[in-house]
């Protein structure tokens, strides 16, 4: 057991987040080579009369976004994500590894706290699951990858959970949350999972008419930007 | 469908273009997260009561989805087959909105250029009124 | 719908007779619904060309293309990759593709095949008939959904002209309704008779000159 052990927090941790770290970069460089700037051409001043720049969203422009069409679900999935990436970061428990292993650490969040946003965590992906399930519509798009995918994310902090709680043998319960937390890094860059780079690339990046930044990008593989 | 060619379709051909175009269409097909998101930005999936044949992810997963499993090995059938998906259910008018940002008529129109280039396309003059 | 019809064999054969490589490309937008200048018409026009031009000894090497839509460079990469092949293109878009073709290849001669006549509905398959001049100042709320620039033979904004004969038709054409006298039956119809006692004033015809617009809804994304 403790070689095992030794071998999922040692070396096989840091080949994950190696892998994690490099597949981002990866695939961020591949977003850049198949995109180009396309130079931005205003229309006149005269089309566009007196108009006073706003500094947020119109109403309009709320109500039909994503937010005004889907508003429980945009509110679930935007809490479920940002306790997603934010509890592996400020964890108690993997902040002490990374003072052991590298010397220093981050700001932690209290016990109580981590339990509450491994529960939502875990919560958000039984809704999911079952979103999957029961909406017609997305099952009609679903296949085995999506939910093979979903158990990938749920695997660390189900035994992550476990392991704390001390449900079952406390010891595989560690190995398996290790070794499923190094399987969803490695996941990450190669599947769908890389939404999560993408999302802020795209949308912020991109020129088409739902991009949240100025979006001065295009694609352009073939380099034939005009 | 007088005008239309029968001859059997050119794999080799369509096959290239498909991996010609695999960085921007199969890799970014493959960033879809299947959240259906996209459908109700999409004017005919609500005009037809919630239908996910009008879904937009729907449609560019069923045809080029389904091109790009099969590499472009397929028959007149198929492509004929999927010209509902890609000509009737869809205007081009580039109003779905996808939360990762994926440019779906881009796809729609790429396989739309699979189509023509073997001579499937809506008669316009046979009752195929779409646009 | 914009709704355009071939330009005569002879007047397209001239303006492609001298070049070496031709590009044919068609629309899968209007000219496609109104059965002008999508994918069977562009095939048909090749061939027609050919020909044509076989009897005078000449030969034509013209291919064939398809955009979904020529009015939005969006559509245009795949025609990007090809158009330095070509020393001349044919559009069979309507006036509005061709010109957008013209101005992103100005090096490339581009010629329309189509006359884009005006903006219609379908009657039925392959007959179009005018609705709208795209005057920009559109009177319809009024006049029960009947156009005095389209229908009316003398474009009056005011009521008939005196002109109107016994059955109702146009003293200018006896073919046509005169447009008043079915502006009025509709109105009456409706109960919205008061309609018809309003007086228009001289119309401005700012339909004349190049007129471009932005959405109100768009115009915050273009203040920097």
């Amino acid at each position: 057991m403790n070689e095992i052990y030794g071998l999922v927090r040692g070396p096989l941790a840091l080949a994950a987040i190696v892998v994690f770290v490099a597949g981002l970069i990866f695939q961020a460089r591949r977003f850049f080579s198949l995109t180009s700037e396309k130079p931005i051409v205003l229309p006149p001043a005269s089309l566009l009369g007196k108009i006073e720049p706003r500094s947020g969203p119109s109403l309009d422009a709320i109500n039909n976004s994503m937010l005004g069409v889907h508003p429980f679900l945009t509110v679930i999935t935007t809490i479920f994500h940002v306790c997603l990436i934010m509890l592996p970061i400020f964890l108690l428990a993997h902040n002490v590894l990374l003072y052991e292993s590298f010397g220093f650490s981050l700001f932690v969040f209290p016990e109580l706290v981590a339990n509450i946003i491994t529960v939502i965590v875990i919560l958000g992906g039984v809704f999911f699951f079952l979103r999957r399930i029961f909406v017609y519509r997305v099952r009609a798009i679903t296949t085995l990858y999506d939910y093979i995918i979903l158990l990938i994310v749920a695997a660390p902090f189900l035994t992550g959970y476990m392991a704390t709680r001390q449900w079952f043998d406390y010891d595989t319960m560690l190995i398996l949350h290790i070794l499923s937390g190094e399987v969803m890094l490695v996941a990450i860059p190669f599947t769908k999972l890389k939404h999560g780079l993408l999302f802020f690339l795209y949308r912020y990046l991109m020129r088409y008419e739902h991009s949240l930044g100025s979006g001065t990008r295009v694609w352009s593989y073939s380099k034939s930007v005009k | 469908m007088a005008d239309q060619e029968k001859k059997p379709v050119d794999t080799a051909a369509i096959a290239g273009m498909l991996k010609k175009k695999e960085p921007e269409m199969k890799r970014i097909l493959n960033y879809c997260v299947h959240c259906s998101i996209c459908a109700e930005s999409c004017f005919l999936y609500m005009a037809h009561n919630g239908d996910p044949q009008y879904m937009p992810s729907f449609k560019v997963i069923n045809s080029l989805g389904k091109l790009y499993k099969k590499k472009g090995n397929v028959d007149r059938e198929f492509l004929e087959g999927i010209k509902g998906l890609v000509w009737g259910n869809c205007a081009l008018c580039h109003r779905c909105y996808c939360p990762i940002g994926i440019d779906i008529p881009r796809m729609i129109d790429f396989t739309r250029s699979i189509c023509r280039s073997e001579g499937v396309y809506p008669e316009q003059d046979g009752g195929e009124s779409w646009l | 719908m914009i709704i355009a019809e071939r330009k005569p064999l002879e007047e397209i054969k001239d303006m492609v007779k001298g070049y070496k490589k031709v590009l044919n490309v068609g629309c899968g937008g209007c000219t496609s619904i109104c059965l002008a200048g999508g994918q069977k018409e562009v095939n048909t026009l090749n061939a027609d060309l050919k020909k044509d031009l076989s009897s005078e000894n000449i030969v034509l090497d013209i291919d064939a293309f398809v955009i979904e839509r020529q009015c939005n460079y969006d559509f245009f990469e795949a025609l990007d990759e090809m158009i330095a092949n070509y020393d001349a293109v044919i559009s069979m878009a309507c006036g509005v593709g061709v010109q957008f073709v013209a101005e992103r290849y100005p090096e490339t001669p581009v010629f329309p095949a189509l006359n884009t006549v005006f903006c219609g509905a379908d009657r039925d398959i392959g007959w179009f008939e005018e609705s709208c001049r795209t005057c920009g100042e559109c009177v319809l709320a009024e006049t029960a959904g009947i156009c005095p620039v389209t229908r009316c033979a003398k474009g009056l904004f005011n009521g008939p002209c005196g002109g109107t004969r016994l059955d109702g038709t146009c003293e200018v054409d006896k073919d046509t309704p005169c447009a008043w006298y079915e502006i009025h039956k509709r109105l009456q119809a409706q109960g919205r008779l008061e309609n018809i006692i309003k007086i228009k004033p001289p119309r401005q015809w700012e339909n004349q000159t190049r007129r471009s617009l932005v959405q109100e809804d768009y115009k915050q994304r273009y203040i920097s």
